[in-house]
């Protein structure tokens, strides 16, 4: 009897850490959208990957820059180029963040809980402090997070100087992100 | 023919011919990766050990600054198989005994072309680099070189 409660207490104690250790996501999607009266531009990115740690709420995302598709070829080799992403020199751009309201989750109980994620942006080389709301979704033990919020792209320093670029592309763009963890 | 009406055609097909190439670069569809011809041919391993010991000298020889980087063919061991939010085939070729491997990924064309595709085959893949091979302190953890738009090449 003793042996079966301590191999319960075990496996218990075992089951929770694995749930407090960090989790690592490479099923993401990052989605830019920038509408202007003149058009809608969709630029999309699977090949994010991210991390998650229950147990301190720690966010981190790692996004290749060059995976962003576009409709239009022309439009992908603008974002890439040095005017705007410089993608060549900035390959990556980073997330490193915090749930703030980690009470606010309960990690081995099923639901949609939302939190706060406060923590770093870094996009073409610049870094910025973030503020955005997350919804982190439990369903059978696994996580899941999405999130969308707005993102000024002069604050990052992304500006074309003018021509048809600067008219069609939006100021403040909307940037959707999903992942399974 | 008058002078006159003579300026005014050229100048008409000097308009459209500029529209006309205007229109073409707007659409100008995306590069064929599959019927580009391949930069470099490497194993896994090789990709992932230039790129660890130097990131900054990879990124200079195979990142191009439009987005059009090398086109490569790869050649590994399958250690995972999966699938990503676009539904496209995702294929990892890490050898057991390196730290990071290369992450290639299918299209809707080439997603079939890995049915057959099972954990320890030896393929080889083409496709464009998208970025390489690094550890990342904040993810505590090696990353893969990405491989984009691929297709598996028969050897």
């Amino acid at each position: 009897m003793k042996k079966v409660i301590l191999t319960m207490i075990a496996l218990v104690t075992i089951s929770l850490t694995v749930s407090a250790q960090k989790q690592v996501s490479t099923k993401t999607h990052f989605k830019f959208f920038s509408t202007t009266p003149a058009e809608n531009i969709e630029a999309n990115n699977y090949a994010s990957v991210g991390t998650i740690t229950p147990a301190s709420g720690d966010i981190v995302f790692s996004v290749p820059m060059q995976s962003f598709e576009f409709e239009k070829s022309l439009m992908q080799e603008h974002f890439n180029s040095k005017k705007f992403l410089n993608t060549k020199a900035n390959p990556k751009a980073k997330l490193i963040g915090k749930i703030a309201n980690l009470d606010a989750v309960n990690f081995t109980k099923d639901g949609t809980y939302n939190v706060d994620v406060t923590g770093d942006l870094t996009i073409n080389g610049v870094t910025k402090p973030i503020k955005e709301k997350a919804t982190v979704v439990i369903k059978e033990g696994k996580i899941s997070l999405a999130s969308k919020f707005n993102l000024t792209l002069a604050d990052y320093e992304i500006a074309f100087k003018g021509g048809k670029p600067s008219t069609n592309i939006a100021k403040t763009v909307e940037v959707t992100v999903e992942a399974n963890y | 023919m008058t002078t006159k009406k003579k300026i005014l055609l050229a100048l008409t097909i000097g308009v459209l011919i500029a529209a006309g190439i205007a229109l073409y670069m707007f659409n100008k569809p995306a590069r064929d990766v599959q019927a580009t011809e391949t930069d470099f041919s490497y194993r896994a391993s090789a990709i992932v050990n230039e790129y660890l010991t130097d990131a900054k000298a990879a990124n200079a020889k195979y990142l191009d600054e439009e987005g059009n980087s090398k086109v490569l063919e790869i050649t590994g061991i399958v250690s995972d198989i999966s699938e990503d939010f676009n539904n496209h085939k995702v294929i990892l070729l890490k050898n057991a005994t390196d730290k990071a491997g290369v992450s290639a990924t299918f299209t809707v064309e080439t997603n079939a072309h890995t049915n057959t595709v099972k954990l320890g085959d030896e393929i080889t893949i083409k496709g464009v680099i998208r970025s390489g091979a690094a550890f990342d302190s904040d993810l505590e953890m090696y990353e893969n070189v990405i491989i984009d738009k691929c297709d598996i090449v028969s050897k």
